[in-house]
């Protein structure tokens, strides 16, 4: 079983490309200036200037976290290229450089808004908005006239600033706030690009909105910043993914996500993460320190969480909600796999603080190789939340003798009309079930990848038809050659 | 076997412990109303074939203060630990639980579980838990759960409805909540709890 569990797991990294467009970048370190520069190159209002000088400020007086349950290579802030943009061609600045279309293309990502022509649909292309961003910037948005119609804004962060910067003044960093934590505070000062999404009251968005970001140049790290505002009545699924070349170093990912859901809206937020890893001896790969958090704001309103975590040398986030207001509820469902030295410390923070809050914990964690996953969570029962409901469920997988799997969960309940349950549970692949499919002429890798698909079913099933399909065959992947 | 019964703030709890090869205890920790107290409890098992059965009971009427602190660590293979905790809590008492079963690298064929449940009858009260897992062999089977609620107002509502009386079908509801527990305790004890609720 060892050998089939080693073949398994020691799979290539197919996106690991590298795409050789022409670059600018700012110099490396990360003083004021530098943050003056990249706020000028975004040609952004004095406002947000002193924002991000502000959370600069702040950040220097913090200090790097060290209670995850991680090995994190030391970072050197000072080493880091805090800004690269492919150049503009001056020729055709309104048109995407050919070399990045093909390097989306070449991911899956169709950054032109293709036809569909009446009863030929193709069903791996269909209707999906994307926001790609591309190192600092964001190359294009598609659908943007065919949402606008509707009332919805979806494009890239930068242009938000410029065409609604009342809509960004009154939501940015009202769910994470500036000093909320290192990486936040980091990502506050230098954030580049990312996405921005506003649904108007009672519209219900017709197709999925996605964004999809690429780390291209060495030396540089990505800080995208996401911002999602539902109001009333609103519906949205949202789907993130992300992929980077393989190199032998270190790459900070710092991003920030915040999402404010008003009353009666419903927000669905998936991510399929797929950063570069690092190779089968723990070199390279990226560092994955996100910081997501949503609001409940209103009455009956709900965010759903679903992420499927299989990149990334290190992972640390833990997507949270506050449910706020009355009835509102919110979901997390989780699905993290770590092989060779990988390691995940992923979670999440339920808050109720409203009448009826509802929420639902399901971690599915599987370790392979040498790798360590952590499940770490946070239920907290308010006082005021009366009859709130919590369940939580954390499984965990392991496979191979070297690797880990923990669970870290704090659950505090401070109201004598809520409920709240806990349960986690620790096992392996068991001989009897690969027996069995053995026998029915299953080779065992294959049955590896059955068993482990099975398991996180639960979780694949939430994920939007497009993703699933990814993500079950990045689970079976990532897995290669960790059985035997 | 070494079948203890341990009364917190009366009689003195070890706070560490060391297994060897076959060895096995079983203990039940009470905190009876009125009592605060810090308790840290460290189990090593070092050999196989060990078993530990430790069960709690913590009793909370108003102002107390109670954290336990349970780290069992499997380091060797092949042995099993069992922890059950239940309490109610009333007034303005707090209790912070703390539990980490640890399971060391190549401590195959370990099995260990804990539970800890807990009622809240005061908009006062607060319980807080942290069932930790931290393991590094795939051969076990580990689980923990947690859970916090009331009594079920459903069966009050069964037990008025057949003319028992509420402030006993309260009690009855409480007892039933703490049977598991409970059931390890002498005759005596088990029943000065119960009328004491």
């Amino acid at each position: 079983m060892d050998e089939l569990l080693k073949d398994i797991t020691s799979q290539e990294y197919k996106e690991g490309f590298v795409t050789e467009v022409e670059q600018e970048f700012a110099p490396k370190g990360l003083n004021e200036d530098i943050i003056r520069l990249i706020s000028k190159r975004k040609e952004e209002p004095q406002w947000l200037l002193e924002f991000r000088l502000d959370a600069f400020r702040r950040w220097k007086t913090m200090t790097q976290p060290s209670w995850g349950h991680l090995h994190l290579p030391p970072i050197d802030y000072q080493d880091i290229i805090y800004y690269a943009a492919p150049k503009k061609d001056k020729d055709r600045p309104k048109e995407i450089d050919p070399a990045l279309m093909e390097t989306f293309d070449k991911l899956g990502i169709p950054l032109k808004e293709r036809e569909f022509l009446a009863g030929v649909r193709d069903k791996s292309q269909s209707n999906v908005a994307v926001d790609a961003v591309f190192d600092s910037v964001s190359v294009t948005t598609t659908f943007r006239k065919a949402l606008s119609d509707k009332g919805i804004i979806f494009c890239s962060f930068n242009e938000a600033v410029h065409e609604h910067p009342e809509l960004v003044r009154k939501y940015l960093a009202s769910v994470v706030p500036v000093g909320d934590n290192f990486f936040a505070a980091l990502n506050s000062a230098v954030f580049t690009d990312g996405s921005f999404c506003y649904i108007p009251k009672g519209v219900k968005c017709p197709m999925e909105l996605s964004s999809y970001f690429r780390i291209n140049a060495s030396g540089t790290g990505q800080f995208e910043r996401t911002l999602i505002v539902a109001d009333e009545d609103s519906q949205l699924s949202y789907m993130e993914g992300c992929t980077a070349p393989m190199r032998d170093e270190n790459q900070l990912h710092a991003a920030v996500v915040e999402i404010v859901v008003e009353k009666g809206a419903d927000v669905k937020y998936s991510t399929v993460q797929n950063w570069y890893p690092g190779d089968s001896e723990g070199r390279g790969g990226i560092l994955n320190l996100v910081t997501k958090r949503g609001i409940c704001k209103g009455e009956g309103s709900h965010l759903s969480w679903t992420q499927v975590e299989t990149g990334s040398a290190v992972t640390w986030k833990y997507p949270s909600t506050i449910l706020k207001g009355d009835n509102s509820s919110s979901e997390f469902y989780s699905v993290a796999l770590t092989n060779n030295y990988q390691q995940a410390d992923t979670g999440t923070k339920m808050i109720h603080i409203g009448k009826g809050t509802r929420s639902r914990i399901i971690s599915k964690g599987i370790s392979a190789g040498h790798s360590e996953n952590s499940y770490r969570g946070l239920v907290r029962v308010n006082p005021g939340a009366d009859g709130a409901r919590n369940y939580s469920q954390c499984d965990s997988l392991l496979i191979g003798s070297l690797c880990g799997a923990h669970t870290f969960p704090v659950i505090m309940n401070q109201n004598p009309t809520a409920t709240v349950e806990h349960e986690a549970t620790t096992s392996k692949i068991s001989e009897d079930q690969l027996f069995y499919c053995n026998q029915r002429g299953i080779p065992p890798e294959d049955a590896v990848g059955l068993i482990v698909n099975g398991y996180a079913n639960e979780v694949l099933q939430r994920l939007p038809m497009e993703f699933a399909v990814e993500a079950r065959k990045l689970l079976s992947l990532s897995l290669e050659g960790s059985i035997g | 076997m070494d079948n203890r019964i341990f009364i917190i703030g009366q009689d003195r709890l070890p706070e560490k412990l060391t297994l060897r090869d076959g060895q096995g205890i079983r203990w039940t920790l009470v905190a009876l109303p009125g009592v605060s107290a810090g308790l840290s409890l460290e189990v090593d098992i070092e050999g196989e074939g060990c078993e530990v059965d430790i069960a709690g009971l913590y009793l909370c009427k108003g102002g107390e203060n109670v954290s336990l602190d349970m780290n069992v660590r499997h380091n060797c293979p092949g042995s099993v630990s069992r922890q059950l905790f239940r309490g109610i809590l009333d007034g303005r008492s707090k209790v912070d639980f703390d539990g980490l079963i640890y399971v060391k690298k190549d401590a195959q064929r370990t099995k260990a579980f804990q539970e800890c449940k807990t009622i809240l009858l005061s908009r006062e009260a607060v319980i807080s838990t942290r069932p930790q897992l931290e393991i590094y062999a795939d051969d076990v089977e580990c689980s923990h759960g947690a859970a916090s609620g009331f009594l079920s107002p459903d069966e009050l509502f069964y037990m008025r409805s057949r003319g028992i009386p509420e402030e006993q079908a309260r009690r009855l509801q409480m007892a039933s909540f703490l049977s598991p527990v409970l059931q390890r305790l002498p005759q005596s004890l088990r029943e000065e709890i119960i009328s004491g609720l």
